[in-house]
């Protein structure tokens, strides 16, 4: 408990710091509700398969609350370590008797594990509100759907961080990833309009890498019989490109390690 | 024994050399005063010091070990940043109360630092909330609240009034002489600092003009004023002043005040007995100028530059 307790008392004032003001999670849960209604509406059931059914259920309650997501994860970036460089308060933190991995660490649990959590819980809980029956037994395609869906949002926050380190800006940070959020974002959409018009699947798979719903889309909607789909992966494919992406955010998280730990001075 | 030993300490920023081959010594239960004109690299040696920023060349030890991401040493240290950096949102003896069980200490040592410093009616308020010279107290409230065996302080009494200087500086020498804690301050109020102060670091350019203890630097570097009362100023000014070590010769109502370089400090009162001599004057009487810790650093700084 004795090196634990400095580790929990920089996660507790991190999670004050970053979680003080929830006005991105209460619009997050505002925009949850009206889409019960608007999605209660939208769908059929009745021709489709029900995995695919569940994977645009699952995904059309994203929209939104995926941004609102993102914006959390570059405000608690923004705010809890890049204006702790920016103004110093780091210093102080850097001066306690903990080591810097286990700092930032607990800055990160805060700002990206919290976050998840949150966003997951809201969304779990939309599900079952709405659709409980078809949520239980098709857990593995609602997994499978944040697991894709979440892969951007969490690669260009921790893309922020590094460079949040690195020019110790807080401000710069939320520009930075919005910027670098919505560069991937519509990339995706021009690639996907390159690979049409080009008749191949390279630009595709790709961006895949960077932007796996684009795969696992590819992927569910193949399960329609009737479908006219460009490109059908398999299911290990799917699951290839969505993993690459988190092994892009695990090696700049481990770089963002390293030069917090090695070469940041305060 | 030395707290802290910082050998061919460098640190640049771009091009500009900030702190450039430093050698320090911080020896145990001293208060040491760390001098230079603004940007000397006072707050950069610091900041190596305190394992928060990592030399280019060099290396320093405290407490015998590498004080980069060392937490063994960090439990021993405290710090007073010259602009306090806290989170401005939390409150006052809510955050005192984070830091001690951070350092692993009993929580009520919180109320007893705020006493200590003379904050303990601004426990509710927030950090944001305090003025200046509060949050400068608050700063050392949060330092000491450890017993840490070393303390470093930049700047630590910028922001006080003269009574709240007053009782800090006692405060220092109390945990100095009581608890044995060793002191590295950095300032630029030179009166304050020779109060408290047994040694000095005296820092021009990144580099260290004169350290040691204050006793021997006075002797070393000084220039020394002696006043010499004499019935014929004009006269005996005037073959003083051919004395190969004045620096200055003055000519006053009761007599005339010469300032020397250290080389003629042993022969400077047999020279102007030999000169009122020959000119036929009667000594009345010579004072010596106490040197203060301003002259010193003037003197140091201004030689180096």
């Amino acid at each position: 408990m004795g090196k634990c307790k400095p580790f929990l008392e920089i996660l507790s004032s991190s999670l004050h710091g970053d979680y003080k003001f929830p006005i991105l999670e209460f619009l997050a849960f505002l925009f949850l509700l009206s889409s019960f209604v608007f999605t209660s509406f939208g769908f059929s059931s009745s021709e489709v398969p029900e995995e695919y059914f569940v994977y645009r259920m699952t995904s059309s309650l994203m929209g939104l609350p995926l941004f609102i997501f993102a914006m959390l994860l570059f405000k608690n970036i923004s705010s809890g370590i890049g204006n702790d460089l920016e103004k110093g308060t780091m210093q102080t933190i850097l001066a306690y008797p903990l080591k810097r991995r286990s700092i930032l660490t607990a800055k990160l649990i805060s700002a990206f594990v919290a976050a998840t959590l949150l966003f997951l819980g809201m969304q779990f809980s939309a599900l079952y509100i709405l659709a409980p029956d078809m949520v239980a037994p098709h857990l593995q395609v609602v997994l499978l759907t944040y697991v894709a869906y979440m892969s951007l949002p969490l690669l260009v926050a921790s893309i922020t961080l590094l460079l949040t380190l690195i020019l110790r800006k807080g401000t710069l940070a939320v520009v930075i990833g919005l910027m670098l959020f919505f560069l991937f974002s519509t990339l995706s959409s021009l690639v996907s309009l390159a690979a049409y018009a080009m008749d191949s699947l390279l630009p595709l798979q790709l961006c895949s890498l960077l932007v796996p719903n684009i795969v696992m889309d590819s992927y569910y909607s193949s399960l329609q019989p009737m479908a006219n789909i460009f490109w059908r992966p398999s299911f290990s494919e799917a699951l290839l490109y969505s993993g690459t992406g988190y092994c892009f955010t695990a090696v700049i998280l481990l770089l963002s390690y390293l030069y917090f730990s090695r070469r940041l001075n305060a | 024994m030395s707290i802290v030993v910082a050998e061919g300490l460098s640190k640049s920023y771009g091009r500009i050399l900030a702190v450039d081959e430093l050698c320090l010594e911080v020896d145990e239960g001293s208060v040491v005063g760390l001098i230079g004109p603004n940007g000397a690299g006072k707050t950069t040696t610091i900041k190596m010091i305190l394992g928060l920023m990592k030399p280019n060349k060099g290396h320093v030890k405290v407490f015998g070990q590498n004080p980069w991401d060392n937490p063994k040493v960090h439990s021993q240290i405290g710090v007073i940043y010259e602009k306090p950096l806290f989170p401005p949102s939390e409150k006052v003896l809510d955050y005192l109360e984070r830091v001690c069980r951070i350092f692993d200490v009993c929580e009520s040592r919180a109320m007893e630092v705020l006493k200590l410093v003379g904050l303990e009616e601004a426990w509710a308020r927030t950090i944001k909330g305090l003025s200046a010279g509060m949050l400068q107290k608050f700063a050392i409230a949060h330092a000491i609240i450890h017993e840490p065996k070393f303390v470093i302080a930049d700047e630590m009494t910028s922001n006080l009034d003269p009574k709240a200087r007053s009782s800090l500086l006692d405060l220092v020498l109390r945990l100095n002489k009581n608890q044995k804690v060793t002191f590295l301050l950095s300032s630029h109020i030179l009166p304050e600092l020779s109060r408290v102060c047994n040694s000095a670091v005296i820092i021009n350019k990144g580099r260290v003009c004169a350290s040691g203890n204050l006793i021997e630097l006075y002797g070393k570097f000084m220039v020394r004023t002696i006043r010499v009362s004499t019935d014929k100023p004009t006269e005996l000014a005037e073959a003083v002043r051919k004395l190969p070590y004045m620096e200055d010769v003055s000519v006053g109502p009761q007599g005339i005040c010469v300032r020397i370089a250290d080389q003629g400090s042993e022969t400077v009162y047999e020279d102007i007995s030999r000169l009122a001599r020959e000119i036929k004057a009667k000594i009345l009487g010579i004072e010596t100028g106490s040197a203060s810790l301003e002259e010193l650093y003037t003197t140091l700084v201004e030689s180096g530059e």
